[in-house]
């Protein structure tokens, strides 16, 4: 049996988490593609038009493996291991795909606030047919993979901190940062322009003193967020640069918040907005204005 | 010196009144927004954050209209608890008002009845007897203006006199906004019925019939979905609508939420924030009922019935009853709306009519 995983949005929440899963209990399992021209016409063409970029993406992507699986997974990120909610967009993205895909979805709730994550794995374990000790020895080795990584991304921002260029961080969301297509890869450009782009994402989170913030989130990026912006403050920072995927309701709310704890300490900021009409050259002028002006 | 508190709040609709007795019955004095209009709406757009949802706009600009007639302090309910971006409303308008150098005192509530109690009793200075008076007056009034329009949205395609619901339903808003006290309420109230029962209507039972749903507060607030209901009854419909203030505060009591989600399982297996959830459930309700036509009504952007939107569009294709979705921002124009109304009338009323034979 054949599990496809759509390689956007979720997925780069725990990126190679979910392939290592099915992989270890015995499934084949096939990602869609990077990002490409085509997947974003199909996904903007099927999706609502006012839902946000990333979203279409997603559809996309999902699009894209319709007739290729036998399953097609999407799951329900409800609440993460902190109970705090993820974006309210993807609590419905099961039934969304449901109506969009003619093949079967398989789906499970993760909602930490009833269950834990190791019990709604078990139960995802059940839905394919496999024993619970099996499962378990599956999710220990999608960990210990998701681990490595995670260390390697530790020593990557030290690498960087350290480096002579000029530094700028990039704040967005990890499905903006890691597909490469939809930033119009924003991490060579800055590269060429001799500037050492910094993702909010490998900076080590410190759990802060909770009342360090004028406002506690209830999405878990958002606290994440915040929390890495506070760290990374700490290092001498040349600049600062938010990506939004257009109408992105989150992102609303989070760039007020982001732009003031930059502005506060007076590093220059940009904002950014992508959607499916962003041209290259006029985000290449912007990012060749802000450079200059560090 | 202490300023004197001027308060205000976000004018929503026909309840601002009743917002505005609750204070007032406890000697705070009160400064009204200007009814929303295109003005204040760009007025409140050009300082908000582009993508933030359309009320987020409309209540700034609310604010800015009362701060020019005097207002020093602003309350304004935010929905903890919910998962959509009205959460933040509160302490981003606090924080975007700071910034552009307003002098106002913020209060946030939350939606729950202990601190709305506490923060109201703090500010006021008043017992707790005459607190739960002036609640109690706060929500007698919420359950009339809705009783009154609903008895308008039945009314106004049944009417002889093209446009007398309407008059009588603007004058019945006025006198309401003139109360201050609970002895005056109930003769007011006299009044008010006494006049509706005055129209004259034609006797039809059978009147194509269309549900509005969507998000609350787009629904309930005739300034900002173009006073929709009364387009659509001067056109011969009758509409409905479920989703109102006071079937949200039911929500908080009687477990609607569980029941909500057992019917709308085949469609939706989780809350996607905000009344996502409640737009299927009552576009079910509505098929079920033979109705003629469902609109749903948004602001721009806003994430849970954005989510919900394709599933609305699958029961609409399941079923094939008629079907629009209008999104509201601060550039859409009367006109058009208006165009793509009349264009599902004329669906609406064939529908109905194909139905018959």
């Amino acid at each position: 049996m054949k599990i496809g995983i759509p390689q956007a949005l979720i997925y780069w929440k725990r990126p190679f988490f979910w392939e290592t899963f099915f992989q270890e209990l015995g499934f084949d399992v096939l990602l869609s593609p990077k990002t490409n021209k085509e997947i974003i016409e199909v996904g903007t063409k099927i999706s609502d038009p006012e839902t946000c970029f990333s979203n279409k993406v997603y559809f996309g992507h999902l699009k894209w493996l319709e007739g290729k699986v036998d399953l097609v997974f999407v799951p329900r990120l409800k609440t993460n291991q902190e109970k705090l909610e993820y974006c309210p967009k993807f609590f419905g993205l099961p039934d969304l795909a449901k109506i969009l895909l003619k093949t079967k979805i398989l789906t499970q709730e993760f909602d930490e606030k009833k269950k834990s994550f190791q019990q709604s794995i078990i139960e995802l374990g059940e839905k394919l047919k496999r024993k619970e000790k099996e499962t378990r020895k599956a999710l220990e080795k999608a960990l210990f993979q998701e681990g490595i990584l995670k260390e390697k991304a530790k020593e990557h921002f030290f690498e960087k901190i350290h480096s002579e260029r000029k530094k700028i961080v990039l704040i967005s969301h990890p499905y903006n940062l890691y597909d490469e297509f939809t930033n119009l890869r924003v991490k060579e450009r800055l590269e060429k322009l001799n500037i050492e782009p910094i993702f909010i994402d490998e900076v080590p989170s410190s759990p802060l003193q909770g009342q360090a913030f004028a406002i506690q989130f209830h999405w878990e990026f958002g606290k994440e967020m915040m929390e890495k912006i506070e760290e990374v403050l700490k290092y001498p920072l040349s600049g600062a640069i938010q990506i939004s995927s257009f109408a992105c309701g989150c992102d609303a709310v989070l760039k007020e918040f982001v732009e003031k704890s930059f502005k506060e300490k007076n590093i220059p900021f940009l904002y950014l907005i992508i959607d499916e009409h962003t041209g290259e050259a006029g985000f290449q002028t912007r990012l060749e204005a802000f450079v200059d002006t560090l | 010196m202490e300023r004197e508190p001027i308060v205000t709040f976000a004018n929503w609709g026909n309840y601002t009144i009743a917002f505005k007795v609750l204070f007032e019955s406890l000697g705070i004095r009160v400064v009204l927004p200007e009814k929303t209009n295109p003005q204040a709406i760009l007025e409140g757009a050009k300082i908000s954050p582009e993508m933030f949802c359309f009320p987020f706009k409309v209540n700034l600009g609310n604010y800015l209209s009362a701060i020019r007639n005097g207002a020093n302090t602003i309350f304004m309910v935010t929905a903890t608890g919910g998962s959509c971006r009205l959460r933040y409303y509160a302490v981003t308008q606090d924080k975007i008002l700071k910034e552009s150098g307003e002098k106002v005192n913020f209060i946030i509530l939350d939606q729950g009845v202990r601190d709305i109690f506490l923060k109201v009793k703090k500010f006021s200075q008043k017992s707790i007897w005459q607190i739960l008076r002036a609640a109690k007056l706060c929500l007698e009034m919420l359950f009339f203006i809705e009783k009154i329009e609903k008895k308008a949205a039945f009314l106004r395609p049944r009417e002889i006199k093209k446009g007398k619901t309407d008059l009588v339903f603007s004058e019945a808003i006025k006198k309401l906004e003139k109360v201050k006290k609970e002895k005056d309420f109930k003769k007011v109230q006299k009044e008010i019925l006494e006049e509706f029962s005055k129209i004259e209507i034609q006797k039809i039972s059978n009147l194509p019939k269309v549900g509005i749903v969507g998000e609350i507060y787009t629904v309930c607030d005739p300034g900002v979905n173009f006073e929709i209901e009364k387009k659509l009854g001067r056109e011969g419909i009758e509409v409905h609508k479920e989703i109102t203030l006071s079937y949200h505060l039911s929500k908080k009591f009687l477990f609607v939420d569980w029941r909500i989600q057992r019917k709308i399982k085949k469609y939706l297996g989780s809350t996607v924030g905000g009344h996502g959830r409640d737009a299927i459930y009552e576009m079910l309700k509505y098929v079920k009922k033979g109705f003629d036509g469902v609109i749903q009504l948004l602001p721009a952007f806003c994430m849970p019935e954005t989510t919900v939107r394709p599933i609305l569009e699958k029961i609409h294709q399941e079923t094939g009853i008629p079907f629009l979705s209008l999104s509201f921002d601060e550039e859409v124009a009367e006109a058009g709306i208006d165009t793509r109304l009349e264009a599902f009338v004329d669906v609406v009323k064939n529908y109905h009519e194909s139905k018959k034979s």
